[in-house]
């Protein structure tokens, strides 16, 4: 009976369906998700209720440092969990392409975030319910956070595919979120310029690695080439990085 | 065996190093459809590495496995397909239940929604997995485990069969049932299984292949090794014993002083 093994797309759906379902196994994404959906809305209350704003930007403004902690938290299980508990062995033998396996895992966690996102709904309401949002920014806000989202999860799967703990998994992804969204702080640039006087290290860190200058761009409703190829590219290279590792685990 | 058969599982020369230790060596045997072959050694032998290099979860650094004709490195989707495996620690997804486990190897083996349906009934029923199929791995015994693990090797009836220690865990008449069933599926197929409890692989195998660190030391039916030890006075057990002992170092002569 021996069917054909399944092709890149259709291995990798069938991948994420077990891991969506694995996330909410241990409850662990769960709570997690929750808290972090708790934390964004309040932030967005805080705004709303003490300044009057009555749009998204600091809610968007907020979220990769919220992001720096809660996308690690769902990344670092990804391959270190299957290492520790030796269903590596039983993934990799199965009849699919290694990167239907790494792509699989990705967009279940970018699903598990996209649960998240949608469960901000209840601000965009209240916002059309009370005013007149820029609904086109509004949209190319949620672009950017599904991007930069996806970029750090991505990031994280690599990461966590380097060790077999799943807490030096966690530590490694929330550093390198972490340098990510931090370098692109003005005041964080204006320490580093002023460390390393004439190298202006702190500006070209955030010109050139930082992902907030292009994150913030996409939220401004500007969806300008080079920050979609920022995402686009760095998510694909770190996918394809992931895949090469996993590969070479395996041998 | 006979030349004009292919074989369906076929090893050739295969070495695998780990750094500096040689944990496979040269190592060559095939089975043709239809056999049952009994893998032993000690611990340490090297028979999990040589499993995991017919699964394809290690790659051999010399040599050449193929699996129903298909290369494990060429082609290692292919050569996945016509495998059913059972690892050593037989690990499995814990916070899944029973049924959506098998289902999800199943999906992932590429078998459409009729074959699934088909094959979930024949594993769960042939595996006697009826009582577990709701709840989740994690609260099922080590028995349970064990046929839930050989369950998802089957569910593709795939042509080669590989199982690491498939009879650990299992009670006396677990293990005397494994072997009819074992027995029942071999017609077409071609299956390996490994094993230290020689008795086990005598009672369940017509031919039997020993490793000893790292390098083939027996590859003969049972019948042969069994007329062998008649002969000399030794339990079949004890025949294959003395096949695993390395032979004795001499003592180093004493230097006159």
């Amino acid at each position: 009976m021996t069917a054909q093994p399944l092709g890149l797309l259709a291995g990798a759906r069938v991948i994420a369906s077990r891991e969506f379902a694995a996330w909410f196994d241990s409850g662990v994404a769960t709570a997690s998700t929750i808290a972090a959906l708790l934390l964004a809305n309040s932030i967005f209350m805080n705004e709303f209720f003490l300044a009057g704003r009555i749009d998204m930007g600091p809610f968007f403004s907020r979220l990769p440092v919220l992001l720096v902690l809660f996308l690690p938290a769902q990344s670092m299980r990804l391959w270190a969990e299957e290492r520790r508990t030796r269903t590596f062995e039983v993934l990799v033998t199965l009849p699919l392409a290694t990167g239907s396996l790494v792509l699989g895992k990705f967009l279940a966690a970018l699903a598990l975030y996209g649960l998240f996102l949608v469960g901000t709904a209840p601000i965009v309401v209240m916002l059309c319910v009370l005013g007149a949002p820029d609904l086109g920014l509004l949209a190319s806000g949620y672009l950017a956070a599904l991007l930069l989202g996806g970029l750090l999860l991505a990031l994280g799967s690599l990461l966590s595919a380097l060790s077999s703990d799943q807490v030096v998994a966690f530590v490694l992804a929330a550093l390198v979120s972490a340098a990510l969204v931090l370098s692109g702080d003005e005041r964080l640039v204006a320490v580093l310029d002023g460390l390393f006087s004439g190298a202006n290290v702190g500006t070209w860190i955030h010109d050139v690695f930082s992902a907030i200058p292009h994150y913030e761009e996409l939220v401004g409703g500007i969806a300008s080439a080079p920050a979609l190829a920022y995402f686009v590219g760095l998510t694909a290279l770190s996918l394809w990085l992931t895949t090469t590792l996993v590969r070479r685990l395996r041998t | 065996m006979n030349d004009s058969v292919r074989p369906l599982l076929d090893i050739r020369g295969v070495t695998k190093r780990y750094g500096a230790t040689v944990a496979v060596e040269r190592v060559s045997f095939a089975l043709e459809p239809g056999e049952i072959v009994g893998f032993v050694g000690p611990n340490g032998a090297g028979k999990s590495t040589l499993l995991k290099l017919v699964s394809t979860f290690l790659v051999p650094d010399e040599g050449s496995i193929e699996l129903a004709g298909h290369d494990v490195v060429k082609e290692p989707l292919a050569a996945r397909a016509s495998l059913g495996y059972l690892a050593e620690h037989n690990a499995l997804y814990d916070g899944m239940r029973v049924l959506r486990y098998l289902e999800f190897v199943g999906r992932a083996r590429g078998l459409a929604r009729a074959q699934l349906a088909e094959r979930l009934a024949w594993t769960i029923g042939a595996c006697a997995l009826e009582a577990v199929t709701k709840k989740r791995v994690q609260e099922c015994s080590k028995g349970y485990r064990q046929r839930i693990g050989l369950a998802a090797a089957l569910i593709h009836d795939p042509p080669v069969i590989a199982l690491d220690e498939p009879t650990h865990g299992l009670d006396p008449l677990q293990m005397a049932a494994f072997r009819d069933f074992l027995r029942s599926l071999a017609p077409g197929r071609a299956i390996l299984f490994s094993s230290h409890i020689v008795g086990e692989v005598c009672d369940t195998c017509e031919r039997v292949v020993a490793i000893h660190k790292g390098k083939l030391v027996a590859d003969e039916p049972v019948s042969a090794l069994s007329k062998r030890a008649t002969a000399a006075g030794r339990t079949l057990d004890q025949e294959l014993v003395r096949l695993l002992e390395p032979a004795p170092t001499p003592a180093p002569k004493e230097t006159a002083r």
